[in-house]
C-alpha cells in the first residue's frame, strides 16, 4: 500500500497527479494548424485576468501548441491587442 | 549577384488616434507608398479600424489599427522599417514573415468544455 495525500475536509480524490485524468488538448480537438496572434479571443482563454499565460497543466494544451500559443500571446502583447500586466 | 525574391509580408499598424481622419488617411498613404515606393506590391488590407490599446503607449491609448499582406524584398523590408521607425503618426508596427494571405480575419473556434 501507498500512501495517497489526501487535503482533508476539501476533497476526497487523491492528489497524486498518477491518478488524474489527462486533458485532451483544445487545439488538437479543433484541428488547429497554427495560433495567429491577431485571434484576441482563443488566446484570452489562456490567460488569466491579471494577464498570464496559463499553464498547461490546467489548460491541458500538448506541448507543441503551448509553445505556439506562448508566441502568439507575446506578439499580441506587443501589439498592444493584449496586457503585459491586467489591474484588477 | 542574384537578385533576391521577393517574400509575403504582413504588417501590422497603429496609427495613432489622436489624428483627425485626413491625417489618417495620409498617415496611412505614406505607409502604402513606403511598400510600393521600394517595388513591392499590396496584396491585402484589413482596416481594422479604432481600437483601445490594452495597455499605453506614450500618451496614447487608442490607436487605429491596420493589417496589411504585401510582397517585397527582404533587404527593401529592412529600408522599410527604417523609415517606418522616424514616422511620428505610427504608434507601432510588426512585419512577419507569412505562408498566406487571410482573405478574411476568422478563426476556428475551440470545442466547448
Amino acid at each position: 500500500m501507498t500512501f495517497t495525500p489526501r487535503r482533508r475536509g476539501i476533497t476526497t480524490e487523491p492528489l497524486d497527479p498518477r491518478f488524474k485524468k489527462k486533458k485532451p488538448c483544445p487545439f488538437k480537438a479543433a484541428d488547429f494548424d497554427e495560433i495567429d496572434y491577431k485571434d484576441i479571443e482563443t488566446l484570452s482563454k489562456f490567460i488569466t485576468d491579471r494577464g498570464k499565460i496559463l499553464p498547461r497543466r490546467i489548460t491541458g494544451v500538448s506541448s507543441y501548441f503551448q509553445r505556439r500559443l506562448a508566441k502568439a500571446i507575446k506578439r499580441a502583447r506587443y501589439m498592444a491587442l493584449l496586457p503585459f500586466v491586467a489591474q484588477t | 549577384m542574384k537578385e533576391k525574391k521577393p517574400k509575403l509580408y504582413e504588417g501590422m499598424y497603429i496609427l495613432s488616434a489622436h489624428l483627425s481622419p485626413d491625417a489618417q488617411n495620409k498617415g496611412f498613404e505614406k505607409i502604402k507608398a513606403g511598400i510600393t515606393n521600394r517595388g513591392g506590391t499590396i496584396c491585402k488590407i484589413h482596416d481594422q479600424g479604432k481600437r483601445r490599446l490594452a495597455y499605453d503607449i506614450g500618451h496614447h491609448s487608442e490607436g487605429h489599427y491596420y493589417l496589411v499582406y504585401f510582397e517585397l524584398t527582404p533587404d527593401s523590408v529592412t529600408d522599410f522599417q527604417n523609415e517606418l521607425r522616424i514616422n511620428e503618426d505610427l504608434v507601432r508596427y510588426m512585419h512577419m514573415k507569412t505562408e498566406k494571405v487571410l482573405e478574411e480575419l476568422k478563426f476556428k473556434q475551440l470545442p466547448e468544455q
